[in-house]
C-alpha cells in the first residue's frame, strides 16, 4: 500500500457518518413500556408490542421525543414540526414487525451542524493544511494555532427504533457465516434509537474520530444515552469514497461497518482510504459494497455487494398520528439543554485563565467537568486572578491527570458520589499551592482520599507530612548534612554539579521528606556556592 | 310452555335484562343454554370456530354472585349478555386464528381493548367467530376452516368478512357479536344476514388488540338484531384508548334520542349510487322504498352528490393491500404462527411457512401492495390514492353542509350463492357502497329493510353519518326499525321453526 | 388488458414477500394482479394537481404520545408461548442466509 501522503496529493477522501445512538437514560422503550435494561434474562422485556404480536399498536414515548430534539438543538439543527412516522419494510428475524419503524423524508432534526477543533498530529491528516495562514479559512476548515477547526454539516437525525438481539450458533465464536441456528431475543426489540447523518463534509480519518468523540460528550452532557460504544449503545458507520483532487462529482462510496471503538473508526477509514487508491491507481473499479472492519486482522472485508439500491416500500405509518410540534413544546425542551462541552470550555478557559488545551480537555468528560466546575467555584471570591490561575491550574492538573488516570482504571467508579468531593479536591490542590505538600505528597494524599475516604488535611495530619518551609530549620538540617560530607562538598564546588540532587536527597530524608524540596534546592546552591 | 332455551334465541339485551333482574333465570342458566343452542345449531351454519364455556361460566357466575348481593345495577351495561367476537379479536388463553393456517393453534397472549371493555361491562364471552382469512373477503369463503352459511339460505354465503358474526346473530345463537370493518366488512355480511351491523367512525373504537388489515381503515363495530343492543355495545366499547394512538376522546351515550325520530332531519341520497352497474333492481326498489318511508316520517330528503366515491374500490384496493402487506410480514414463523418444519436455512423456512400459512387471497393483497409500495410504483398508485382519498372526504364534507345523515344500499345485491363469484375483481365489487366510507372514516352501518321481492333474501339499508355523529344514524336507524320491525330471527332458526 | 407485471415480476415479489411459488403459482398470480392493477386506473386518471394526502384519516389530532412510565412486561414463558422452536429462553431460528448478513 502506498503512504497516505502519496495518496492524498493525488485523491480526496470524502467521509460520511451515519450514527446511531440508543436513548439507554429512559425509562422505557421507544413504543410500548418494556424496560430499558441492558442484560436482562432473554425476552423478559418484551411485550405484544415490542413481539410484533398480531394486533398489538406502537404508542411512542414523549420523553424519547423531547430527547432528540434537546439533541437537534445541541447541535444546531432546525427543529422540524411537522413530521411523520415511516414504516420501513423489510424482512429479518430480530425486526419482530419486520418493518422498523422510523421517520420519512423529514427527520424530527435537520441541517445542524458541528465545529471540529482538529490539533497535533491530527492535523497533518489534512492535506494542504502547511498551506494556510492561522485565521484563514479553506473549503470548510479554518485554519488556527496548532491546528484547524472543520465544520461539519449534519444533514438530519432522525428517531427510531432498535431491532432484537442474535446470537449465532454452531459455527465458529459466534459468527454468522457457518453457522447453523440463530437465536432471537427481543428485549432490545423496540430501544428508542436516534440516527444522525453527516453531511460528506469529513475528509480524514481524523476528523471521523473527532466528530464522533465530540457528539458522544454533547449526549453525554444532554444525559440523554449512556453512549457506550462497547456495549453497542453508540454505533458508527463510515461510507467512504475518492475522487481525484480537484474534481467534485463524487465517486462510488463504500459502506463500512464495525468501527466500534475511536481506534476502530479511524483506523477502519484510514485503512480503506488507502484500500480504495490503491484500486483506483490500478485501474481498477470501486464496488458500492459494504465491508467490515476487521481490526485484528487491520483490513477491511466484504459483507455485500449491492446491486440495486434497497427498496425499503417506505409510506408513513398509519397507526401513528402525525406530529405538529408546537412552538412551546420545542421552547420547553430548549429550557433543558444544559451548559454545552464547547460552551462550558469556553466559560471555564475565560474566567480561570486556562488554557485552552486544559478547557477543552476538562470538558470531555461531563463527570469530571462537573468535579472542576464545583471545586473551582470554592476559589474565594477576593482572590486575585492569578491566584485564580494558580489554584484551577492545579485543579485542572489534578483532573486532567489523577483523576482521569483513575477513572480509566476504574471504569465504573461514579465520580459524582466518590469519596473525592469537589471540596477536597480543592484543599488538596490548596495544601498544593500553599506549599504545605510536596506534589509527590499530593499524590500520596490523592489515593488516600480515594482509599480512605477522609479530608486531606485529616490524612496530611495523620501522617505527619507537612511540609517543611520553615527556612531555619531547613538550614539546620542542610548544615549538617554538608558537614557529614565534606568530600562531597568539595567534588560539587568542583564542577560536579550534579551531586545537588544527592544533597536534596539526603536533606530530605534528615526530614522525613517533609521538608519543602524547592526550597531545600535553592538554600543548597545557595550554601554551596559561598 | 316455551322453554327457557328457545327463548333466548330472540331476546335482545333489554329483555335479558328485565328477566335477569327479575330473576327469572339466572346468568348461568342463560349461558348453559346459549352453549348448548350453539352445540345444537352452529354445525349448521359453523359460525364459530371456538366457543369458550369455561371462560362464560364463570363470567355467568360472577354476574349471578353480583345479581344475588343486589348489585345488578352496577354489574355493567352488558351483564350477563352473551356476546361473539370475530377471530381477529385477541383475547387473552383463547385461539386468535384469523381464519388462517398461518395462525392455527395460535393462544392470544393478551387481550383487545374493545374485548376488554365488553367483558368490564358484565358481557359474556362465548367464542370465536369465523371470518374471511385476515379478513380479505366478502363471502367467508376464504377462510382457512371452512366457510359461514347464511341462516337465512344454507347455500349461500353469510357475506364477509365478518360472516361469522352476522350469521351468529342471525340464527339466534347470541344477541351480539363484535366484528371488524375495513371496506363493508360489517355492514355487508349484516346486509346480507339481515341483522343490524355498525362500522363506527374511524378513532370511535379502539383498534388495540385487533389484527390489523388496514390499519387507516380498519374499525370494530357491533352487530346485533335491534338498534338498542347496537347503541348498548356502542356505549361499552367506544372511547378513547391510551393503546391506540388513534382512538379519541369521543363520550357519547349512543342510547340517548333513539326515539326522536326522523321529523324534521335532512337525509341525503345519492342518485347516482341507485343508477349504480350492479345494483340489482330488488335492492334499488327497496331503497326507494326507505327514501319514500323517511320522507313520509317527516324527513327532509335531499338529493347530495358524492363525485369521487367512484374512485373508492381503486383507492381501496391500492390502501388495503399497502397496510395489509406490512402488517402481514410479522407473520415469518419465528416468534408464532405456522412454521413449516425441517428447514436449514431461514429463508427456506420463511417461504415455504408464508406459502403454506397464507390463502391465495392473502397471498395476492400481500403481493398486490409490495407491488404498489414499490419505487417508482407509489407515486403512481399510493400516494395518488391518499390525495384520492382528501377528495372523497371533502365531498362528503360538503354533503354534510346540506343533511345530517345519508341514505345508501349497503350491497348491491342479496346473498350470493358459494362459488358464485369466482373473480376477485367481480368480488371486490360487493363493497362498491360501503368502501368510500372507510377511506373517508365517518361511520356507516346496515338496517334490515325487509326482503327483497325477488330473491326473498335481507336486503340491508346503508346509513352513513359525519365522522363522530354516529348518534345521528342511529337514530335514523331506530326510526326504520320503527317501520321494518326488529331483526328477524333467520326462519330455520327460529322459534317453532320446521328445522330438524 | 394492461401488462403491467411479467411473470419475472411476479417471481421478484413472491422473493421479496418471502412467499414461496411454483412457477404456476407464479403465472396464476400474474394473471390475477394486473386484472387488479388495471382495476386501479381511476386513480391514475385524476388530475391532482396541489391536492393534500390524507394518511391519517384522524382529523386535527397529532402528537399522541405516552409518558415514559414502565408498564408490564411479559415473563419469558408467556414470551415464548407461542413459539415453534425455542432454546434457552429464546426464539430458534435455522441459519440466516448469507445475503442476510448485511446488519
Amino acid at each position: 500500500m502506498q503512504t497516505l501522503e502519496n495518496v492524498l496529493r493525488k485523491w480526496e477522501p470524502v467521509i460520511g457518518l451515519e450514527i446511531h445512538t440508543e436513548l439507554t437514560t429512559l425509562e422505557t422503550k421507544m413504543f410500548c413500556g418494556c424496560k430499558l435494561e441492558f442484560g436482562a434474562e432473554p425476552n423478559t422485556n418484551t411485550c405484544p408490542v415490542c413481539l410484533g404480536l398480531p394486533g398489538a399498536l406502537p404508542v411512542p414515548n414523549k420523553a424519547a421525543i423531547e430527547s432528540i430534539v434537546l439533541a437537534g438543538l445541541a447541535t444546531n439543527c432546525e427543529i422540524e414540526k411537522d413530521t411523520m412516522f415511516y414504516r420501513k419494510n423489510y424482512m429479518y428475524p430480530d425486526m419482530a414487525k419486520n418493518f422498523q419503524t422510523t421517520q420519512g423524508p423529514l427527520a424530527f432534526c435537520m441541517r445542524g451542524h458541528l465545529d471540529l477543533e482538529i490539533d497535533g498530529k491530527g492535523a497533518d491528516e489534512r492535506y494542504g493544511i502547511d498551506d494556510v495562514k492561522v485565521g484563514e479559512s479553506f473549503e470548510n476548515i479554518t485554519r488556527c494555532e496548532g491546528g484547524y477547526v472543520a465544520h461539519v454539516g449534519i444533514t438530519r437525525i432522525h428517531m427510531e427504533e432498535d431491532a432484537g438481539k442474535m446470537v449465532h450458533i454452531g459455527g465458529s465464536e459466534g459468527r454468522i457465516a457457518g453457522a447453523t441456528h440463530s437465536l432471537v431475543d427481543y428485549n432490545r426489540a423496540g430501544t428508542p434509537l436516534m440516527e444522525l447523518v453527516t453531511e460528506p463534509d469529513l475528509r480524514t480519518p481524523e476528523e471521523a474520530r473527532r466528530f464522533m468523540q465530540k457528539l458522544r460528550q454533547i449526549y453525554l452532557t444532554l444525559g440523554i444515552s449512556n453512549c457506550s460504544m462497547e456495549e453497542g449503545s453508540m454505533r458508527c458507520d463510515g461510507n467512504i469514497s475518492l475522487r481525484r483532487r480537484g474534481t467534485h462529482e463524487l465517486g462510488t462510496k463504500t459502506e463500512l461497518k464495525n468501527l466500534n471503538s475511536f481506534k476502530s473508526l479511524h483506523d477502519g477509514l484510514m485503512y480503506e482510504i488507502l484500500r480504495q487508491a490503491d484500486v483506483l491507481d490500478e485501474g481498477g473499479v470501486i464496488y458500492q459494497e459494504t465491508r467490515h472492519w476487521d481490526p485484528s486482522a487491520k483490513r477491511t472485508i466484504v459483507m455485500r455487494v449491492k446491486e440495486t439500491a434497497d427498496d425499503y416500500r417506505l409510506f408513513p405509518e398509519p397507526d401513528l398520528a402525525p406530529y405538529h410540534l408546537s412552538d412551546e413544546f420545542i421552547e420547553r425542551v430548549r429550557a433543558k439543554l444544559p451548559e454545552l462541552p464547547d460552551e462550558m470550555a469556553a466559560r471555564i478557559k475565560d474566567a480561570y485563565g486556562l488554557s485552552a488545551y486544559d478547557a477543552s480537555h476538562l470538558v470531555e468528560h461531563r463527570a469530571t467537568a462537573s468535579l472542576f466546575d464545583a471545586a473551582a467555584s470554592l476559589i474565594p471570591d477576593d482572590a486575585s486572578a492569578s491566584q485564580r490561575a494558580l489554584v484551577a491550574k492545579q485543579l485542572a492538573n489534578f483532573i486532567i491527570n489523577d483523576v482521569t488516570a483513575w477513572l480509566n482504571a476504574e471504569p465504573d467508579v461514579d465520580l459524582a458520589s466518590s469519596p473525592l468531593t469537589p471540596e477536597r479536591l480543592f484543599e488538596l490542590s490548596m495544601l498544593l499551592v500553599d506549599e504545605t505538600i510536596s506534589s509527590k505528597q499530593a499524590k500520596e494524599v490523592f489515593t488516600a482520599i480515594i482509599d480512605e475516604d477522609k479530608d486531606p488535611r485529616e490524612i496530611v495530619a495523620e501522617r505527619g507530612m507537612e511540609q517543611v518551609s520553615d527556612a531555619g530549620a531547613i538550614e539546620a538540617v542542610i548544615d549538617s548534612i554538608l558537614a557529614e560530607n565534606p568530600d562531597k562538598v568539595d567534588q560539587y564546588r568542583g564542577g560536579k554539579t550534579g551531586l545537588i540532587g544527592f544533597f536534596v536527597g539526603q536533606c530530605m530524608k534528615a526530614m522525613q521528606g517533609q521538608g519543602n524540596p524547592k526550597l531545600i534546592n535553592e538554600m543548597l546552591e545557595k550554601k554551596l556556592s559561598e | 310452555m316455551m322453554s327457557v332455551s328457545s327463548s333466548f334465541a330472540h331476546m335482545g339485551i333489554a329483555e335479558i335484562h328485565a328477566g335477569l333482574a327479575n330473576k327469572e333465570f339466572s346468568a348461568k342458566e342463560l349461558t348453559t343454554s346459549v352453549l348448548s343452542n350453539i352445540e345444537e345449531n352452529d354445525k349448521d351454519i359453523h359460525s364459530f370456530l371456538e366457543v369458550t364455556p369455561d371462560l362464560a361460566m364463570a363470567s355467568a357466575e360472577v354476574v349471578d354472585a353480583r345479581i344475588a348481593k343486589g348489585e345488578f345495577e352496577q354489574a355493567g351495561i352488558l351483564a350477563g349478555i352473551p356476546i361473539g367476537y370475530k377471530d381477529n379479536m385477541n383475547l387473552i388463553g383463547t385461539h386468535t386464528t384469523c381464519s388462517s393456517n398461518m395462525l392455527e393453534g395460535y393462544v392470544s397472549p393478551y387481550t383487545a381493548t374493545c374485548v376488554q371493555r365488553t367483558i368490564d361491562a358484565g358481557a359474556i364471552p362465548i367464542g370465536k367467530l369465523n371470518m374471511d382469512e385476515f379478513a380479505f373477503g366478502s363471502s367467508t369463503e376464504t377462510s382457512a376452516f371452512g366457510p359461514t352459511l347464511n341462516p337465512w339460505d344454507t347455500q349461500r354465503v353469510p357475506g364477509g368478512s365478518s360472516g361469522g358474526s352476522a350469521a351468529a346473530v342471525a340464527a339466534g345463537l347470541v344477541p351480539v357479536t363484535l366484528g371488524s370493518d375495513t371496506g363493508g366488512s360489517i355492514r355487508q355480511p349484516a346486509s346480507f344476514c339481515g341483522v343490524i351491523g355498525v362500522k363506527p367512525t374511524y378513532g370511535m373504537v379502539s383498534r388495540y388488540g385487533i389484527v390489523a388489515f388496514g390499519s387507516s381503515l380498519d374499525q370494530v363495530g357491533p352487530f346485533s338484531r335491534n338498534v338498542h343492543d347496537a347503541a348498548v355495545c356502542l356505549n361499552a366499547i367506544s372511547g378513547h384508548d391510551p393503546l391506540d394512538c388513534t382512538s379519541q376522546d369521543i363520550k357519547t351515550d349512543f342510547t340517548v334520542g333513539l326515539d326522536r325520530g326522523v321529523e324534521g332531519m335532512r337525509i341525503g341520497y345519492v342518485p347516482a349510487f341507485l343508477e349504480a352497474q350492479g345494483l340489482t333492481p330488488e335492492v334499488r326498489r327497496k331503497i326507494e322504498e326507505v327514501i319514500d318511508k323517511l320522507r313520509e316520517a317527516g324527513a327532509e330528503l335531499v338529493e347530495i352528490e358524492l363525485p369521487n366515491a367512484k374512485a373508492a374500490i381503486s383507492a381501496y384496493y391500492v390502501l388495503g393491500p399497502c397496510e395489509a402487506f406490512s402488517n402481514l410480514a410479522r407473520f415469518d414463523s419465528v416468534r408464532y404462527g405456522f412454521c413449516d418444519p425441517g428447514h436449514a436455512d431461514m429463508g427456506g423456512q420463511y417461504e415455504a411457512s408464508r406459502a403454506k400459512g397464507f390463502g391465495d387471497e392473502a397471498r395476492r393483497r400481500i403481493m398486490l401492495g409490495s407491488y404498489l409500495l414499490s419505487s417508482g410504483v407509489y407515486d403512481t398508485y399510493y400516494y395518488p390514492a391518499q390525495q384520492v382519498r382528501t377528495l372523497i372526504t371533502e365531498d362528503y364534507l360538503r354533503a354534510y353542509e346540506k343533511v345530517d345523515c345519508i341514505i345508501a344500499p349497503c350491497a348491491p345485491r342479496t346473498a350470493f350463492k358459494f362459488g358464485e363469484i369466482a373473480d376477485p375483481t367481480q368480488m371486490y365489487l360487493a363493497d362498491m357502497f360501503t368502501i368510500s366510507i372507510n377511506i373517508a372514516g365517518n361511520g356507516g352501518m346496515s338496517v334490515p329493510i325487509g326482503l327483497g321481492d325477488e330473491t326473498g333474501l335481507p336486503i340491508g339499508a346503508q346509513l352513513i353519518c359525519p365522522a363522530f355523529k354516529d348518534e345521528t344514524m342511529l337514530r335514523v336507524a331506530a326510526a326504520l326499525e320503527r317501520i321494518y320491525g326488529p331483526a328477524e330471527v333467520a326462519p330455520a332458526f327460529a322459534l317453532n321453526s320446521d328445522k330438524e | 388488458m394492461t401488462q403491467h407485471l411479467t411473470e419475472s415480476d411476479v417471481a421478484l415479489i413472491a422473493e421479496y414477500t418471502r412467499i414461496g411459488m411454483t412457477p404456476d403459482e407464479v403465472a396464476r398470480m400474474t394473471v390475477d394482479l394486473n386484472a387488479i392493477i388495471d382495476s386501479l386506473s381511476p386513480i391514475t386518471e385524476y388530475d391532482l394537481d396541489g391536492v393534500e394526502p390524507t394518511f391519517h384519516p384522524i382529523g386535527t389530532l397529532s402528537n399522541v404520545m405516552r409518558e415514559d412510565v414502565v408498564g408490564e412486561s411479559f415473563s419469558q414463558q408467556t414470551a415464548l408461548e407461542n413459539a415453534p422452536k425455542q432454546q434457552d429462553g429464546q426464539f430458534l431460528i435455522p441459519a440466516i442466509l448469507s445475503d442476510g448478513g448485511d446488519r
